[in-house]
C-alpha cells in the first residue's frame, strides 16, 4: 500500500499519539478508497491522500487550522516542495515558506543549549 | 548550519523512527474488505425498530378500550342504572323470535340461561351506530348486560375474553368467528368477567 509510511510520520506529528496517528491513516485510507472515483488520474496522488489525512484530521471543526503552523516542517521531511505544501494545505505559497522559516528558527532556538552542552 | 543541512537532520531523525505499517496495511485491507452498511439504511432500521417497540409497549400498558365497550357501558348506565323509560320485551318467546331476526344463535340464549343467569329483558339497541341485541339478565341482587350481535371481526380472532372499565360500569368482552358479545355490570369486575368467561365456554 504506497505513502502508507509517509502518511503515519505525519500523522504522529499531528496526534503525537500512536493510536490516534494509527486511526488517522485508516480513516485517511478509508476515505480514499470510498472516494477514489473524485481522484484525477495524472495528478499528484500523493499529494491527494495528504489532503484527505489533513481534512479527517481538522474535520468535523475539531481542531483550529491554526495550529497548522509546524505543518510544513512535517512535509518537507517528506519531500514536498513548497508549491505541494501550499496545495495540500490550500494556503498561500508564501506563507508555506514563513511557516517553514518561522520553524526552522524555533527548531535552531531549541536545538541551540543542547548543541553547546554536546560542545562542551 | 544551513536550512539544508538542518532540514536533512530533521529528515534523517523522522525517517529513523520505527513504523509498523504492516500491521496497518492489514487493518486498513480488513476494513476495506467488511461490508459497509449505509448509515441511513441503519438509521431506517433503528427508526422502524422503536415504532414497533412503542406500538407494542403502547398495546401492552395502554390498550384503549374499543368504542363499542365505551357505547355499551353508556347504554347500560343510561337504561338499567338509571332505569331509562325502555319498552323491553321479557316474554321468553319473544326475546327468542327477537334474536332469531338478529341471525344471533338462539342456542347462546339457552347456553346462557344454564350457568345460573336468569334471562330477564330483550331489546335492540345500537351502539356506536351497530345494531345489538341488549338482553338483560339477573343473579342474585345484580343486573348484567349482555350486548350481542352476529358476525365476528374481519381480522383473525382473538378468542380471549378482555377487561375494560368505563365510568362506574365494568366490563368483559370477547368475540368469536360468529358473535361479537359485551357484558356490563356495574362495579362488579369479578361478576362482568365470571358472566363472560362463562358465555364464552357455552357459545
Amino acid at each position: 500500500m504506497p505513502h502508507l509510511a509517509p502518511l503515519l510520520r505525519v500523522a504522529r506529528r499531528l496526534t503525537f499519539d500512536n493510536t490516534a496517528a494509527e486511526d488517522l491513516v485508516q480513516e485517511t485510507m478509508l476515505l480514499a478508497w470510498r472516494g477514489f472515483h473524485q481522484f484525477q488520474p495524472g495528478t499528484n496522488a500523493r499529494a491527494w491522500l495528504f489532503r484527505i489525512l489533513f481534512n479527517a484530521f481538522y474535520g468535523e471543526g475539531r481542531r483550529s487550522r491554526k495550529a497548522s503552523g509546524t505543518l510544513p516542517g512535517s512535509a518537507v521531511v517528506e519531500g514536498f516542495t513548497c508549491q505541494e505544501i501550499g496545495e495540500i494545505l490550500n494556503i498561500p505559497i508564501g506563507t508555506v515558506m514563513s511557516r517553514l522559516s518561522r520553524a526552522r528558527q524555533e527548531l535552531r532556538k531549541t536545538l541551540a543549549p543542547l548543541a553547546k552542552e554536546a560542545y562542551r | 548550519m544551513t536550512d539544508d543541512e538542518l532540514d536533512q537532520r530533521v529528515r534523517a531523525s523522522i525517517l529513523a523512527e520505527e513504523l509498523d505499517t504492516a500491521r496497518l496495511e492489514h487493518s486498513i485491507r480488513e476494513r476495506i474488505r467488511r461490508p459497509r452498511v449505509a448509515r441511513w439504511a441503519l438509521a431506517t432500521a433503528a427508526s422502524i425498530a422503536l415504532v414497533i417497540a412503542g406500538g407494542l409497549a403502547y398495546r401492552a400498558f395502554f390498550q384503549p378500550t374499543p368504542l363499542i365497550c365505551v357505547a355499551a357501558a353508556r347504554d347500560h348506565n343510561y337504561e338499567i342504572v338509571n332505569g331509562a323509560p325502555r319498552e323491553w320485551l321479557s316474554d321468553p318467546a319473544a326475546i327468542l323470535s327477537l334474536v332469531a331476526q338478529q341471525g344471533v344463535p338462539s342456542t347462546a340464549i339457552a347456553a346462557l340461561a344454564t350457568i345460573g343467569y336468569r334471562l330477564e329483558g330483550g331489546r335492540l339497541c345500537s351502539l356506536n351506530k351497530q345494531i345489538f341485541l341488549h338482553l338483560t339478565y339477573s343473579k342474585d341482587d345484580l343486573e348484567l348486560s349482555v350486548y350481542l350481535r352476529p358476525g365476528g371481526p374481519q381480522s383473525p380472532v382473538d378468542r380471549a375474553v378482555h377487561e375494560a372499565s368505563v365510568g362506574t360500569e365494568d366490563l368483559a368482552y370477547f368475540q368469536t368467528d360468529r358473535l361479537t358479545a359485551v357484558f356490563v355490570a356495574e362495579h362488579s369486575p369479578a361478576e362482568a368477567l365470571a358472566f363472560a368467561r362463562a358465555a364464552d365456554r357455552v357459545l
